[in-house]
């Protein structure tokens, strides 16, 4: 297990011990597993994704930020983050996210895609 | 001997300056808990970022590599001074502390031939300032909800890399009152540009250990990271100064309200001899004629 940290400039959303998070990295998207090499990316906007045994338990609309990789220990720095159990294609245009991202085409492009169809189900 | 009438009304509208105080002290204790809230919370982004920025900058050897907006420029002619203050008074020494800090600060960077620019947070600020005759760069004011605080964040953030990339400034620091506790607030500067590196110390060695392989390449996520930093670091300043404004404004209220209490005693003694006195006077003379008689 490895210990998920993700925190906006404003507050610690959650922490919890996770089997595998997916992470839109700045250069493709990764996995971050227990002992994993030390890491340092930035973050495109795209899915974040909890995962145990194969299947999504959780899952994310993050719309950018960095994240630290450790042997154990995975901090996610997010710009913008939306559960993406609280929206679905008819209300996501309704959520702060969308709202702060205004003005942002390629972020709310992916955003609508995410909402529509993400890449991990 | 004072006037009875006058005296009452002295009491009553004492008593209700006292109302006012005591309820902008109970306002400003919830305010603060808040803020102070808000301000813990942030803390553990802006420690995280810090640390990825100071492993970064840790991992290259040579700091001509870095960025001139993370090192500052060398022979820098303009400062400028970033003053967080507060939008209301009546909050004790607050704002005219922090000036008088300010003064000391600027006269200081004349002396060694530096020129300052002002940047002001809240209306206090920029009313003092105006009557200067320092250069303001721009002035932001009504801070009053925690989106707003994040917005003006992001507007001084912009305006800082704008003017040193015009080269119109060389070095940037924030003044705030820094939150020590709900009774004592302390001016603090903090230098943006070139970044300070005081703090954390413990986190240095520890970030000299772990060799972070970093996507995309250094230089890339210093782009994205230095605004992000500036941005995070004003943003905590803004929040430290609320915090200590409701801090500050609890404080002085708590103390107007005892000293409104005191008065009240005070001016009832008064009005009670006074009082006495009349009755005392009436009775002699009612004594006095009927003993003539």
């Amino acid at each position: 297990m490895i210990n998920l940290k993700v925190v906006s400039p404003q507050k610690v959303i959650f922490e919890k011990e996770v089997e595998m998070a997916v992470l839109p990295g700045a250069e493709g998207d990764f996995a971050a597993m227990p002992n994993h090499s030390p890491f340092i990316s930035s973050l495109r906007p795209g899915q974040m994704a909890i995962m145990s045994s194969n299947k999504v338990d959780e899952s994310f609309f993050v719309s950018g930020g960095l994240v630290m990789l450790k042997e154990k220990v995975c901090e996610v720095l997010v710009d913008q983050i939306e559960p993406l159990s609280d929206v679905n294609s008819s209300n996501y245009q309704q959520s702060k996210t969308y709202q702060e991202l205004e003005g942002n085409e390629t972020a709310l492009g992916t955003f609508e895609q995410v909402v529509n169809n993400p890449p991990y189900k | 001997m004072p006037n009875l009438k006058e005296l009452k009304n002295r009491i009553s509208s004492v008593k209700s300056t006292r109302k006012i105080t005591s309820a902008m002290k109970m306002v400003a204790a919830s305010k603060l808990r808040r803020a102070q809230e808000l301000a813990e919370s942030s803390r553990v982004y802006a420690d995280s970022l810090s640390f990825i920025l100071s492993s970064l900058a840790g991992n290259t050897k040579n700091s001509a590599d870095l960025p001139e907006i993370l090192t500052g420029r060398e022979n820098s002619k303009i400062s400028l001074l970033i003053i967080n203050s507060s939008d209301r008074g009546l909050c004790g020494g607050f704002n005219s502390n922090l000036f008088r800090n300010a003064k000391k600060w600027i006269s200081d960077q004349q002396g060694q031939g530096k020129s300052v620019k002002i940047m002001t947070v809240g209306k206090k600020a920029s009313s003092f300032y105006k009557k200067t005759d320092l250069d303001i760069v721009a002035s932001f004011e009504d801070l009053n909800s925690n989106d707003r605080q994040l917005q003006v964040s992001e507007e001084i953030k912009n305006k800082i890399m704008e003017l040193f990339e015009n080269n119109e400034i060389d070095e940037v620091s924030i003044l705030f009152n820094k939150f020590v506790s709900a009774i004592s607030q302390e001016p603090t500067y903090q230098s943006l540009i070139p970044l300070s590196n005081d703090e954390n110390s413990e986190d240095e060695s520890e970030s000299n250990n772990a060799i972070f392989e970093f996507e995309p390449d250094k230089n890339e996520l210093l782009e994205y990271l230095v605004p992000r930093n500036f941005l995070t670091q004003i943003y905590r300043s803004v929040l430290e100064s609320s915090a200590s404004e409701h801090a500050a404004r609890m404080t002085s209220m708590d103390n107007a309200t005892r000293n409104a209490g005191d008065m009240i005693d005070r001016l009832t003694l008064t009005y009670n001899r006074t009082r006495q006195a009349f009755i005392t006077k009436e009775l002699i003379e009612i004594i006095s004629g009927a003993e003539a008689v």
